[in-house]
């Protein structure tokens, strides 16, 4: 029987055109209605290379319906290729085409020849949601793009971390870990963000091997790369979020790189000294503030929900009370997600709840006794929830309404700092 | 002035659903009545015996060709005895879809203002399965409100027509939509009669009549005509006559009760098989 979702916190699979615009000079192909991109385009800026408002789309109609769009979408293709100078094309089919049955791609086949890349994939909203249609963006990519090559770069290695837009912080985030691993000596190589395009996808197969830091999302695509290009991968499931986990972070992919232990330790060594300096001079605000009080909850997809949940446990020794996993995680990763949370320090284990509807979330929050000023770290739905509990509220995961983020991030060293900041600025600001 | 009765004829692809309904149809006209027959399949031949031949240019084609603002008869023509001839059309096999087709042609139909007062019947000679809501369009929105089934003794046809009901139930619990009876199309299969008589009873509805075999129907066929126009003399233009006459007067209209797989092939070796199961040979 059909169900009533309350305000669920991702879009539909076509919300990849958000995937396709983190990559500077690609750009995304609709072959969809013309309202389907109009109500998913936001919180992805309104200008560069191209703007994310502006894109090719077939906009089709009922009569493409009947008749099929293959046509429309054809010239809409040999247009774009005209008029529009990018590196690579994408092609993301909407709802409409794939119930009729537009042959996509046979369309995009017969653009082999052109002189850019044009790929399409498959992003139906009825496939999933944009967790999936990014894995559908980045198949795409691996399926009709990359070839596999015998030669590799010593050092180099491919980056993945979660979707770029979805996740707020993700411009940041990528880059703060590209620049931890370059710190032990590997070469990273990442497709997103600025000066990151089609160069960087050409140097995929030429890496030693991926390394995703993401709990499910692309972990499919790792697997297809590996069977493709013969590259392996390393998974590591958890957002490095300060100094407990990225040092863990860096030993494990230090050691699966093969560099040498001492480097990594002098790395680890110094962040970590810098680190610990800064707790050690707020340890008061931290120690004996009564507004952050012991219990909290993070409501977000899986990369924050972990990542967070194993900071604020193993960083700061706050008790975790249940953990909102709102990506509508598939079935077939939920155990090991789940059991990632119950890896936590001091003997702590976290109740990770897989759950899309909001109301059942904010029930369960409110059912429960967090012993004091709940924190609860979450979309901006969580807002007026919070406030209403008399709780501390931070605007971490999608939908944002109260943050402007440009390239802030809470991945590292750095990140961790940041987080810290945010949250103890929420408790500050309540009494002055 | 009688109020208009528009009717859908459903049944298995190939059984006869377009050369019983223009028969009919022609043999409604010899009584004096108005009709207009809307044929609801990609293929266009459901008025080609009406106009003697393919001569019609087809809903879904002038909309492609000429777009959506269109005069009504540059897509309805008129055929034997004065009725009207309209086909839906469709795309190209292999592309689009056929069942959002039917439904924008017959919206279509609609805004034209194709429906007029002075029409005493409506026909919608719809394709083999309803494959999908499309093809349920005529029985939908209180269109069709009567159905007629056209099958025969052979399995596959009774199969289609049990399936055929359990759309026609959905529909009837929302909308006025009924099952009118059984035309069996005669294919001379061993106690056809009497199958198909059990057949009908076991799906709640009637047997309206049955429609014997006989090869002028092809012949017909050949020269572009209905039966009627081609011999009107023949025994087989009466039957056709008798059918018309049978949908005139009916008036018995039923919510069906369509059976599971196991019931239906227990009617099939009851009526059908049980006499030659045993000296089956190849």
């Amino acid at each position: 029987m059909a169900k009533l979702l309350d305000k669920q916190r991702y879009k539909c699979a076509l919300g990849a055109m958000q995937t396709v615009q983190a990559i500077t000079r690609a750009i995304p192909i609709l072959h969809s209605g013309p309202g389907c991109a109009q109500k998913l385009s936001d919180s992805t800026g309104s200008s560069g290379y191209f703007s994310p408002n502006i894109f090719p789309c077939t906009s089709i109609n009922e009569k493409d319906v009947v008749f099929g769009g293959v046509k429309k979408l054809e010239t809409t293709i040999e247009n774009a290729l005209k008029v529009i100078d990018a590196d690579l094309y994408v092609v993301l089919t909407g709802c409409i085409p794939e119930i009729v049955g537009d042959d996509t791609g046979e369309v995009v086949s017969r653009f082999a020849d052109a002189e850019k890349p044009v790929i399409y994939a498959s992003t139906a909203g009825f496939k999933g949601n944009n967790y999936i249609g990014h894995e559908q963006v980045i198949g795409a990519i691996i399926d009709q793009y990359l070839e596999k090559s015998e030669k590799k770069e010593k050092g180099l290695v491919n980056l993945w971390a979660d979707v770029p837009y979805q996740d707020l912080f993700w411009l940041g985030n990528i880059r703060e870990l590209e620049k931890l691993l370059a710190e032990i000596g590997l070469t990273p190589n990442t497709i997103f963000g600025y000066n990151r395009g089609i160069e960087q996808i050409n140097k995929i197969p030429k890496a030693e091997f991926n390394l995703l830091v993401s709990p499910w999302v692309s972990l499919s695509n790792m697997k297809k790369m590996e069977k493709k290009l013969g590259i392996p991968y390393l998974h590591y499931p958890t957002l490095p979020i300060g100094a407990f986990e990225t040092s863990r972070f860096l030993r494990e992919v230090g050691e699966f790189a093969g560099v040498e232990e001492k480097k990594v330790e002098s790395v680890i060594n110094e962040h970590e000294n810098y680190y610990y300096y800064l707790i050690e001079r707020y340890a008061d605000l931290f120690l004996e503030n009564r507004v952050i009080n012991k219990q909290f909850s993070v409501v977000a997809d899986a990369q924050y929900a972990l990542g967070i949940t194993k900071f604020l446990a193993n960083d700061l020794g706050l008790v975790p009370a249940k953990q909102f996993i709102v990506d509508d995680t598939p079935k077939q990763y939920r155990e090991t997600v789940a059991e990632e949370f119950k890896k936590l320090n001091y003997g702590l284990e976290a109740e990770a709840v897989f759950e899309t509807d909001s109301y059942k979330i904010h029930e369960q929050i409110k059912e429960h006794d967090y012993h004091g000023y709940p924190l609860i770290l979450g979309s901006y739905y969580e807002k007026e929830l919070t406030e209403s509990l008399k709780g501390n509220y931070l605007n971490i995961s999608w939908p944002v309404q109260d943050k402007v983020v440009l390239d802030d991030f809470y991945a590292g060293y750095t990140g961790g700092i940041r987080l810290i900041e945010d949250i103890y600025t929420v408790a500050v600001q309540r009494f002055n | 002035m009688a109020e208009l009765r528009q009717i859908a004829i459903y049944g298995k692809g190939g059984i006869g659903k377009s050369t019983t309904t223009q028969n009919l149809t022609a043999g409604l006209v010899e009584h004096g009545k108005k009709v207009m027959v809307v044929g609801c399949d990609p293929k266009a031949d459901s008025t080609r015996l009406l106009l003697g031949g393919l001569a019609q240019k087809t809903v879904l084609d002038t909309i492609r060709d000429e777009g959506e603002d269109i005069e009504l008869s540059r897509i309805m023509r008129e055929g034997y005895g004065g009725t009207r001839c309209v086909e839906s059309g469709g795309p190209e096999p292999g592309v689009g879809c056929a069942g959002r087709g039917i439904i924008t042609s017959i919206n279509m139909l609609e805004n034209l203002g194709a429906y007029t007062d002075d029409l005493d019947y409506v026909f919608y000679d719809v394709l083999g399965d309803v494959v999908c809501g499309g093809f349920a369009m005529p029985i939908r929105e209180g269109k069709a409100k009567e159905i007629y089934i056209v099958a025969s003794g052979e399995m596959m046809a009774l199969y289609a027509a049990n399936n055929i009901a359990k759309g026609i139930k959905r529909y009837a619990k929302t909308g006025g939509v009924r099952l009118g009876g059984i035309i069996c199309n005669s294919r001379n299969v061993d106690r056809e009669l009497d199958l198909l008589r059990a057949f009908s009873k076991e799906l709640g509805t009637q047997l309206l009549y049955f429609v014997p075999r006989d090869n002028i129907v092809q012949r017909a066929e050949i020269n572009k005509k209905t039966v009627i126009e081609y011999k009107p003399d023949s025994n087989q233009a009466q039957e056709y006559r008798n059918l018309a006459q049978a949908v005139i007067d009916n008036t018995k209209f039923d919510i069906p009760t369509p059976m599971t797989q196991e019931r239906l092939e227990e009617i099939l070796l009851e009526f059908g098989l049980m006499d030659s199961a045993d000296d089956y040979h190849i």
